[in-house]
């Protein structure tokens, strides 16, 4: 069928802020869906809270709504826009959760409205477990034994019937939220209140484990002609018992005979047609017994997932573009292939090269929590490698983790690391094999396929051989040349032959060993493709190894000039995610709108930046300073850039540069002054701006004489130290005791500590702003909510600023203009200030893109990224038109939301502080205040309370601020409580309070009454070790029953504001406006 | 582990491709071509189509999953040679490059195998062979020896793999057809499929006669797959002709090339030919679009098929035909894979459509 002539406006759901189970995969489906439907000439309205996100960008749709996901604001929405249909499968299991909600609610039937590719019946038989289950009994596959429970009773009865361990999946639920692996009824029983809990229709599915079995998942699309195609198979590295986001992948599938895989691809195409899925993508996951080879189904998603962005970019298939083509009416016959440009879509992607995808964890960020991977996913990134070979992909996927520049170091093996899944697990296996563990003992501790352990085994001998038979002297080529094809960078070389990694370097580059380029195509080289998207491989050319693959030159041939480079950001992390993948879209875009052609350098196979599309030549390789060398050599660019792809590319411009590569924008002199701390509070001092007091000590003894300088409180953190880790706030010479003694390992006269004047209580703003040689712009400023003392990506935001006077605001502005002249930015700076008695504190000053530069650009419309742009290849003013944009001319209201992950982790603490920890933001776009911080707010997932407990435990200093916050509650009808200490003192002030026990005045505490699911809301402010620790119980259960708990003063008040609006009932939507 | 040593793929027009080769296994030469399957490197091995062929496999990891005898398509592997980017040999599994190594089968990995992808893509098959050892100069005349002796050899390669005595199976369905069956090279899984719904087989030999096929009072014809030109094919075509008409007739690959002969039509060598398992198909018998399953390097020239003659089935990739049917000469002929191994299994349904409407449906008719 053609396409369907009924339809002229669709809407696009996103996904929402980014979170585990659910990043930013779905900000590069939802884009390619735009781009597809606007090419057909439909009339595309997006909606979606996440202001990081390149779809909700004015150019992407034909209007652009930043709104939260809920249905009382799609209400709004469908009420102006009035579209024909609805596509809820692009957004990830928020998307599909919405959809069925405002279909339930009555509100598509009211808007006339009708959803495309798939409806609800479809969204409940995939998702409901019992349904789908009844679907597997029908169409003759297995499943694990399983039963679906609804309450303890049931949870109790189903584990007696079932063998320990057991495995909890509770349903619709993202990434496995709430379930996990139980090996006892003790664990059982915790394990199932929180699922219960987690479930929306609280059902849970207690599942016979299948631990062990080798795991498989098929990427379908499936058109309503009935047409089926597996556009890619994946079998994952980790056996059953790891989610599936956490396991390292390989594609294809590896260990299966035809005849197996053929049977399961049979078995899916049943399935899907069952479940009724009529147009669209689906995936469906498998276990298969190492040794009988017995095959059961373990779940299924109706949807474009996580797995299908990791398909498309190692298939070149785009999934999510043909997916909106075929909810729009097409079939897959009737679009052509974009990678071929001549053969169709029908049809399934053949491999000459495989792909290992590694996810990214952030586990540091969260003292407490245990690295211990099971079903519940908690890996925040992941980094995709292509390779020739398994071999060479793997080792590409491990040189993109950027943990170490030899991608596999020598480490100090654990073996306690390998017997149980955890992040670093394939460290550990590599450094067991170096130190004489056999695939049989490995494959007995960690029931990892025999396949995969031999391939390592092989790597490990072969770093042996090479060793002990490698001498710089009298260099063997052979062994070099086996050495890249395995995937060995030049960095571990190095150390195995015991020599630098330069001279390994030299030596291959006399012997003019570099990589190949290989053309990712769909077909494995059956029909010519154009399609510039590549990776390198050193399995290139028969004998002579400088021969370049002919489509390689092809391309470069037809380009007019040479091409500039934008590295990307690698694999996602808390700290560097998608907003960077933002800045680097965008960039790629402005140069192309100033004519220039731009390469793409990335391995993140979620993003957007790695869409064979954005940039005019892709190269999927790590951001690793070997590997993009050979790419800026092989396409001749003119220069590169480093400053939009977040400290990754920072950190790699200085080997580039000496590698005798351009760098565009800042040089490495100013990336210097704003690193090097002397150097910074020089300059700071030569142009009048003051800088908190520091100094450096590694004794304590030192520390306490430097503090009292400083004055109390500060901050410590040790130096060498990546992300904001070990950085605490210490407020009295005994904390400041404590923290030496904590963190001696990390302190020496070498490593000394950095003890910084802690500005309690600062408001904290953050500029970003544009400088080119002869002008600078300002583009806007973000005024924290939470005072100083919180990281600023864990801290919600406002522009324009609402306490900041306007007075101070000048002086900040001309800071800001002053030091970016001194330091000389071509490009972006992002600045962190803090100010505190009207006075101005320079925090930091990063010369590139930040965090918030898309939320900015959101809430101004200024296209900072392309202004960025221009100021990097010089031009004017008059050409960057730079005096159309006016950030102080905002007429809304924008407050950033942020999401935080706390739930994943079992033991770790909601308290903020000055290490980042949120994974995702949203937006709140408002007339005025409290209507954006609502917005931003419900965009967080936070529930408003309507009547109840409200529940405070406050730190000494907070109480007289809170007391009026208690008041307000009151009046509205809230009931207050609070710890024992707080509870006198709201009660002295006439705030009737109901007292509770602290954690360590005995039972029942304040936890036990928060546990028993009264209260509401909690308040909760802690500063200092001992206070936070003490107070942890409090936060903890706030997370684990999901009650909104606020943990500094600031962000109370906000939420006072953001409730009381909320009471109002008075909520709009309005689209972005087109940019300039 | 088996032992390596270096080898050459050689062409015929002298490029080289240097890889590695087992140790000790002997030269030979076969028409180059490439394969697109994923996985299937035992079922294509001994798939008599691939008589006097050297396969290149695209995907680059080979063997991972070892052998079995139940993959087998046919007695004996006919491949001349294996080629992968990488063939599983690790202490724990070598089983694939043991047994090509058991029946002589030379092997060549560790080069780039892609760049020969786009040589044959670009110009086509070539004959070549794969010779081990260190000198150049020496293979290079060996190849061109062992090349030469190849060309000189029978061309009509389906008598070579085709059964010299006619077999008779029984079937599963004892009220089924007998279904007579010219083999030109069949594979195990035709027969298999056929067994299913029929009462028994006789398999007869490529140069079988049409009397041979009546006088086995078959009720339907299956013309099978088999390697090499349809127009070296002695006999089957006058054959078939002669039975035109008179009892339903299915063809796979060699046979629906044979079938198409037979009706008047003619045949063309395709540049590089279709060799995997995901070719899509558009099937206006059954009102489909599917994967296939393909091994060809002739296909029929629609242009000069008679007018009793409809094409219902096209390879989306390229438009070629790829399968015809006739109502009122009740034939069908089908130039992919019906019944896999390797490879997707949805056109399984032609063999369905093969009992139903071209013999049950039509008896039906007779009878009425």
């Amino acid at each position: 069928m053609p396409k369907r002539n009924d339809l002229k406006k669709v809407l696009i759901l996103g996904s929402g802020p980014i979170v585990i189970g659910q990043a930013c995969e779905f900000d590069y489906s939802g884009t390619q869906a735009c781009k597809a439907l606007m090419a057909e000439g439909l009339e595309v309205i997006l909606v979606n809270s996440n202001p990081a996100t390149i779809m909700t960008d004015p150019d992407i749709a034909t209007r652009v709504y930043i709104e939260p996901l809920l249905p009382i604001s799609l209400d709004k929405i469908l009420e102006i826009e009035k579209p024909d249909a609805l596509i809820p499968t692009l957004g990830g299991q928020t998307a599909l959760n919405l959809a069925l909600e405002l279909d339930r609610q009555g509100i598509l039937k009211k808007h006339n409205v009708q959803m495309l590719g798939a409806d609800p019946k479809v969204i409940q038989s995939a998702e409901d477990r019992e349904l789908f289950r009844d679907i597997l009994d029908q169409v003759g596959a297995r499943y694990p034994v399983s039963f679906l429970v609804r309450n303890m009773q049931q949870a109790i009865e189903a584990s007696e019937k079932l063998k320990f361990p057991l495995i909890l999946r509770p349903n619709y639920t993202l990434g496995g939220g709430g379930g996990g692996i139980s090996y006892n009824i003790e664990e059982y029983k915790k394990m199932m209140s929180i699922a219960l809990h987690e479930s929306p229709t609280s059902e849970v599915l207690v599942e016979a484990s299948i631990l062990g079995w080798k795991e498989f998942e098929l990427e379908v699309m499936h058109d309503a002609a009935g047409t089926f195609v597996v556009v890619c198979t994946i079998e994952n590295f980790d056996p059953c018992g790891v989610h599936t986001g956490d396991s390292i992948t390989v594609a294809p599938q590896q260990t299966l005979s035809d005849q197996d895989y053929q049977a399961m691809r049979d078995e899916a195409c049943k399935i899907l047609r069952k479940v009724g899925v009529q147009t669209g993508g689906a995936n469906i996951q498998f276990a298969v017994h190492p040794k009988t080879g017995e095959r059961v189904v373990i779940e299924m998603n109706p949807r474009v997932s996580r797995s299908s962005a990791l398909a498309s970019k190692a298939t070149g298939f785009p999934i999510a573009k043909i997916a909106a083509l075929l909810a729009i009416g097409y079939n897959l016959n009737e679009i052509t292939n974009d990678i071929t440009g001549q053969t169709p879509c029908c049809f399934e992607p053949a491999l000459d090269y495989v792909v290992t995808k590694i996810p990214k964890f952030s586990f540091e960020k969260f003292p407490g929590a245990q690295d211990l991977l099971t079903t519940q996913m908690k890996s925040v990134g992941e980094a995709m490698g292509i390779g020739r070979t398994l071999e060479e992909s793997l080792m590409k996927a491990l040189l993109s983790m950027e943990l170490h520049p030899e991608g596999i170091p020598d480490i100090s093996l654990d073996i306690e690391k390998i017997s149980f899944p955890n992040s670093l697990r394939i460290y550990h296996l590599f450094q067991a094999f170096r130190e004489g563990h056999t695939v049989s003992q490995l494959q007995d501790l960690t029931q990892i396929n025999q396949y995969f352990l031999e391939k390592i085994d092989q790597l490990v001998a072969f770093e042996k051989d090479f060793k002990e038979n490698f001498k710089l002297s009298s260099p063997s080529f052979e062994l070099l040349v086996q050495a890249k094809r395995y995937g060995f960078s030049d960095a571990r070389l190095a150390t195995l032959a015991k020599v630098s990694e330069n001279e390994i370097r030299e030596l291959r580059f006399q012997n003019k060993l570099h990589p190949g380029f290989f053309q990712v195509d769909t077909c494995a080289g059956e029909f010519k493709s154009e399609t510039p998207y590549f990776y390198s491989s050193y399995w290139v050319g028969a004998g002579d190894l400088s021969v370049v693959s002919t489509s390689t030159k092809n391309i470069l041939s037809k380009l007019v000039s040479k091409p500039i480079a934008i590295l990307g950001g690698g694999p996602n992390r808390i700290g560097q995610g998608i907003e960077f993948d933002y800045s680097c879209v965008r960039g790629v875009k402005a140069l192309q709108r100033f004519s220039r052609k731009v390469v793409m350098i990335n391995s993140n196979p979620e993003t957007v930046s790695t869409d064979y599309d954005t940039a005019d030549l892709l190269f999927f390789e790590p951001l690793h300073a070997e590997f993009v060398d050979e790419v800026l050599r092989v396409t001749g660019c003119e220069s590169f850039v480093a400053q939009l792809g977040g400290q990754t590319p920072i950190n790699m411009a200085k080997k580039l540069i000496q590698r005798g590569h351009q760098l565009l924008g800042s040089t490495l002199e100013s990336m210097d002054l704003s690193e090097d701390r002397r150097r910074f509070s020089e300059i700071c001092l030569e142009l009048g701006l003051k800088i908190p007091n520091s100094g450096l000590a590694s004794r304590v003894e030192d520390a306490i004489s430097e503090v009292e300088r400083i004055g109390y409180p500060v901050i410590c953190r040790p130096s060498y130290v990546l992300g904001g880790r070990r950085m605490e706030v210490i407020e009295t010479k005994s904390e400041l005791e404590s923290y030496f003694s904590r963190n001696a390992d990390a302190i020496s006269p070498q490593r000394p500590c950095f003890i910084d004047q802690f500005l309690e209580g600062a408001l904290e703003i953050d500029v970003d702003l544009v400088r080119a040689k002869d002008w600078v712009k300002i583009c806007g400023v973000v005024e924290h909510i939470e005072a100083a003392g919180v990281h600023s990506g864990d801290s919600m935001g406002v522009l324009p600023p609402q306490r900041l006077k306007e007075e101070t605001q000048n002086k900040v502005e001309m800071a800001c203009e002053k030091l970016a002249h001194r330091m000389k930015v071509i490009g972006h700076l992002n600045l962190q200030i803090a100010i505190k008695d009207d006075r101005i504190y320079i925090l930091e000053a990063n010369p590139r893109s930040s965090r918030s530069v898309p939320f900015v650009a959101k809430a101004t419309g200024i296209p900072i990224v392309d202004l960025g742009i221009a100021a990097m290849l010089g031009l004017s003013s008059e050409q960057a038109r730079i005096d159309s944009y006016d950030w102080r001319k905002t007429k809304l209201v924008s407050v950033k939301g942020v999401v935080f992950p706390f739930k994943k982790f079992k033991e770790a603490d909601s308290i903020l502080g000055p290490e980042m920890k949120s994974t995702g933001e949203s937006m709140g776009r408002g007339i005025d205040y409290p209507e954006a911080l609502l917005k931003a707010f419900l965009s967080s997932q936070i529930r408003f309370p309507e009547k109840g407990e409200v529940f405070f435990s406050l730190r000494e200093k907070d109480k007289p601020e809170m007391l009026e916050v208690a008041k307000n509650f009151s009046r509205m009808g809230f009931q207050i409580s609070a710890t024992s200490g707080t509870a006198a003192f709201f009660n002295e002030q006439n705030v009737p309070t109901v007292s509770y026990k602290k954690m360590f005045e005995g039972r029942p505490n304040c936890v036990d009454n928060i546990r028993a699911g009264k209260v509401m809301l909690v308040i909760n402010t802690a500063r200092g070790r001992k206070s936070i620790e003490d107070s942890f119980g409090i936060r903890r259960a706030c997370i684990d029953l999901s009650i909104p708990c606020l943990t500094e003063t600031d962000t109370a008040e906000a939420f006072l504001l953001a409730l009381k609006y909320f009471q109002t009932q008075k909520l709009t939507a309005r689209a972005l406006e087109k940019s300039i | 582990m088996i032992k390596m040593e270096q080898g050459f793929l050689i062409l015929e027009s002298g490029e080289v491709f240097q890889g590695q080769s087992v140790q000790g296994t002997a030269a030979r030469a076969g028409e180059v071509v490439f394969n697109t399957s994923h996985s299937g490197y035992e079922e294509i091995a001994t798939d008599p189509s691939y008589f006097q062929q050297i396969i290149l496999m695209t995907q680059p990891m080979q063997g991972n999953y070892g052998v079995s005898d139940s993959f087998w398509e046919s007695r004996q592997i006919w491949i001349e040679g294996f080629m992968a980017l990488q063939i599983q040999n690790t202490p724990g599994n070598s089983d694939w490059l043991q047994r090509l190594q058991k029946n002589q089968v030379p092997t060549l990995c560790q080069f780039d195998t892609r760049a020969l992808t786009l040589r044959l893509r670009n110009g086509g098959t070539p004959w070549g062979a794969i010779v081990s050892g260190q000198d150049l100069t020496r293979s290079k005349a060996m190849a061109k020896d062992l090349i030469q002796q190849k060309k000189n050899q029978d061309l009509d390669w389906a008598w070579r793999v085709s059964r010299q005595e006619s077999e008779i199976r029984s079937g599963k369905n004892p009220k089924g057809p007998k279904i007579a069956v010219i083999d030109f090279g069949c594979k195990e899984n035709i027969l298999r499929e056929l067994q299913q719904q029929a009462s028994s087989l006789v398999v007869l030999s490529s140069r079988a006669s049409a009397a041979q096929v009546l006088d086995s009072k078959a009720d339907a014809l299956m013309l099978t797959n088999g390697p090499g030109n349809p127009g070296d094919v002695q006999k089957a075509p006058a054959t078939v002709r002669a039975l035109l008409g008179k009892l339903p007739i299915f063809g796979i690959c060699m046979g629906h090339q044979i079938l198409g002969l037979a009706l008047g039509a003619k045949t063309y060598k395709l540049k590089f030919g279709h060799r995997g398992a995901n070719h899509p198909i558009q099937d206006t018998l059954l009102k489909q679009i599917y994967m296939t399953s393909q091994n060809h390097g002739y296909a029929l020239d629609e242009k000069t098929l008679p007018a009793t003659v409809q094409v219902t089935q096209k390879n989306l990739n390229d438009q070629t035909v790829a399968g015809i049917y006739s109502q009122s000469l009740n034939c069908l002929g089908i130039q992919f894979h019906p019944e896999s191994h390797p490879g997707p299994h949805e056109s399984r349904l032609l063999f369905d459509f093969f009992f139903s409407e071209m013999i049950y449906q039509r008896r039906t008719q007779q009878w009425s």
